[in-house]
């Protein structure tokens, strides 16, 4: 066969989908207090006893409404974490996070679930480490749109050190 | 928890761009290359069921025999069915209004649905004869038949 | 089960990064014809036909009607199935539930992915709530990664435990002539190469692949009669995570994860105790070098923190005795939608003793798959070789 017999055609193409998501009653909370007053809302199955953040109207692991809400402190620990050299990109700005830059799991106190994030710490695998403390950064008041972008990064908090170092 | 009643309810509007690169693939491309090179239109021949199908193929739909063969089709062609698109949408090819029709080529058993210009859409109808309008710089898509108009 | 399930016949593609030669029908339809060929049937006498692949990762939607002539859906029954990851264990486990129940007495599976059409990291994004995490998303990478810190930082293992992984993986690919990625690696290589995400690198990665995978499913009367040797389904089992509460990452965590959940349901089924013993071989679903650390111990094939230990003694090597992936695994072969059913289809040729250059030196009686639906949750499938075993 030929060069010519045995070209293969592609056809380039971009789908945009366009979409509106609604947070529901739950999420709404918290991100509402988030964004006017900075403040973390989770819930507590009354079953297991669990906090849950997102919060959500049903414990998945009891099957019964979750119900009392439990205002979280802004500091938690480093539950497991890596240093990113991908520029990975945030699809809802379409705008990449410079590499390289520290992302993790921090689990705020008293809370069950984790939050996944940028941890401003130098990339430096000596530098972080898991069972850290942390602290939420926000962003100033009138800058809060009410999801999760409203907390910039978490930051070490002063004074520790890696243990074994 | 009564108080939820307290926060507007949130909503936010996003969206997902993803990009990508369809090939082709043994019949398509043949199809293609025809098309861009030649302004030639091919189907593929089932010998078993008597069909030539388009667009083409490498494996019969009904029979499931594998199909290697290609032949021309067209470029003549009769509307086997019409209509006026008069809204917009972004994943429109073009502008509304214009008219969108399903053409059997001849010697095809199957239609290709493209634009029918220079005509009147009073004056559409099935049955009628279209020939195709090729682009002048052809890229190997299927726009390289701008559009169908009436003999 | 009310009916017995056997895989009376399957095939695959070559996988490969680039499928240019081949629409995603053609390259489908290398798939189906190998395992009909396989099995010495033809589609005439498939009842049904079930396919799966990852939503729009080949920027198509509605593969099912696109792909009708080249999966001979087209005038029988079809459906199509998407669940991430796991797809395509979650096809054959349909097409278990189709055979089981006495609708079908014979289902041709399929899965499929062509990776290179799509874009990925963005279909992937669209996993992540749009309000809570999406504009984080770390990406599989990520994920992975933060699962090696987690299990490094538990259990003492270097990084040199993922990658005696990672050139395990590579040198059985090099023996299965369909493998992606036959890559002759040696430790100090997949160390030197590319850090992605501390602690993964380059060649702790999966590749993205192209390719597919085809089993075909008979009930009893059809696998005895025209099946010289069928493998039996003998047990099916899924289990799910908590939405956002992606603990398994924390490799310490008490909390019940869904690869260990589904693993004690389905020994419970059988009446396992001791996995490592009961099973002559393992196909596990591992996009990256610690995922398949931690699903030794997910499985229990060690204790908690001894997974680096088993890679460490070569004993899951292809001659070790516990062999996992012995075909080279997701780590050397990525097509998505088909990965889950490769590893069922591989684990059925372990079985038959016809996986040729990646054969076990052993006797292989009893195998067991494992999928990975995002992170979130799995499907395992428990094969046999008789039925009375
Ligand atoms: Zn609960
Ligand atoms: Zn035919």
């Amino acid at each position: 066969m030929t060069a010519r017999e045995t070209e293969w055609i592609s056809i380039p193409m971009t789908v945009d989908v366009p979409y509106r998501f609604a947070a529901g009653r739950y999420l709404t909370k918290t991100l509402t207090q988030l964004r006017d007053n900075g403040r973390i809302f989770a819930v507590e199955c009354p079953r297991c006893r669990r906090i849950q953040l997102p919060p959500r109207i049903v414990c998945a692991q009891c099957h019964v409404r979750n119900g009392r809400w439990v205002e979280l402190p802004l500091e938690g620990t480093l539950v497991a974490f890596t240093i990113m050299f991908l520029p990975l990109t945030d699809p809802t700005t379409g705008k990449p996070h410079e590499p390289p830059f520290v992302y993790g799991s921090v689990r705020l106190d008293g809370c069950d679930s984790v939050l996944d994030h940028l941890i401003h710490a130098e990339p430096d695998r000596g530098k972080v480490w898991v069972g850290m403390r942390c602290r939420v950064v926000l962003r100033p008041p009138g800058e809060r749109v009410g999801d999760l972008s409203d907390i910039v990064h978490f930051e070490p908090l002063p004074d520790q050190s890696r243990p074994g170092s | 928890m009564d108080d939820l009643n307290q926060y507007q309810p949130f909503e936010v509007d996003q969206h997902l761009t993803a990009h990508g690169n369809y090939w082709a693939g043994r019949a398509g491309s043949r199809f293609y290359r025809a098309l861009r090179d030649r302004r030639r239109i091919l189907g593929s021949p089932c010998r078993n069921c008597r069909k030539v199908f388009w667009p083409p193929r490498s494996i019969c739909t009904f029979c499931f025999s594998e199909l290697r063969e290609m032949v021309e089709i067209g470029p003549l062609g009769t509307v086997e069915t019409f209509t006026l698109v008069t809204y917009a949408e972004p994943v429109h090819p073009r502008p509304a209004p214009f008219i969108y029709a399903v053409i059997r080529l001849d010697g095809a058993d199957t239609g290709m649905a493209h634009f029918l210009d220079e005509v009147e859409y009073e004056r559409v109808h099935v049955g009628m004869r279209v020939r195709p309008v090729f682009a002048p710089q052809r890229k190997g898509n299927i726009l390289d038949i701008l559009y169908f108009k009436p003999l | 089960m009310k009916r017995n399930v056997a895989i009376v016949g399957g095939g695959q593609t070559y996988h490969r990064a680039r499928r240019h030669d081949v629409d995603q029908a053609e390259m489908v339809n290398e798939a189906v014809r190998a395992a009909l060929k396989d099995a010495g049937m033809t589609m005439d006498e498939m009842d049904m036909v079930v396919l799966g692949n990852m939503e729009f990762f080949e920027g198509t939607h509605m593969t099912d009607c696109w792909l009708v002539h080249a999966t001979g859906a087209y005038g029988r029954q079809g459906l199509k199935i998407t669940t991430g990851g796991t797809v395509g264990a979650t096809v054959v486990c349909a097409g278990a539930h189709l055979v089981a129940s006495g609708l079908c007495d014979r289902v041709l599976c399929i899965g499929f992915e062509k990776q290179e059409e799509g874009d990925t990291g963005a279909i992937l994004s669209g996993v992540a709530n749009p309000l809570w995490g999406r504009s984080m998303a770390g990406a599989a990478v990520g994920y992975f990664a933060m699962m090696g810190s987690s299990y490094m930082a538990a259990w003492g293992a270097k990084e040199e435990h993922s990658a005696m992984v990672a050139v395990k993986a590579r040198q059985n690919a090099r023996k299965n002539k369909y493998a992606h990625l036959k890559l002759d690696i040696t430790v100090e290589d997949v160390l030197n190469s590319r850090m992605l995400a501390w602690p993964i690198r380059m060649l702790d990665m999966c590749p993205a692949s192209n390719g597919a995978c085809a089993v075909i499913l008979a009930d009893d009367k059809t696998a005895k009669d025209r099946c010289r040797k069928p493998v039996w389904i003998r047990a099916m089992e899924t289990a799910h995570n908590e939405q956002f509460e992606l603990d398994w990452r924390d490799v310490k965590t008490k909390r019940p994860i869904f690869s260990k959940v589904c693993a004690g349901r389905i020994y419970g089924r059988l009446g396992v105790s001791d996995p490592k013993t009961y099973f002559d071989v393992f196909e596990i679903y591992e996009p990256a070098t610690w995922a398949e650390l931690v699903w030794y111990e997910d499985l229990g094939l060690c204790g908690p923190g001894e997974g680096f230990r088993l890679i460490e003694e070569g004993k899951t090597n292809i001659d070790g005795p516990i062999p996992v992936n012995p075909s080279g695994g997701v780590l050397s072969t990525n097509c998505i939608g088909a990965s889950a059913m490769l590893r069922v289809w591989e684990a059925a040729l372990q079985i038959r003793g016809d996986a040729g250059g990646h054969q076990v030196p052993k006797e292989v009686r009893r195998a067991l798959t494992t999928a990975y639906g995002g992170t979130n949750w799995t499907v395992m499938i428990a094969l046999s070789g008789a039925l009375d075993d």
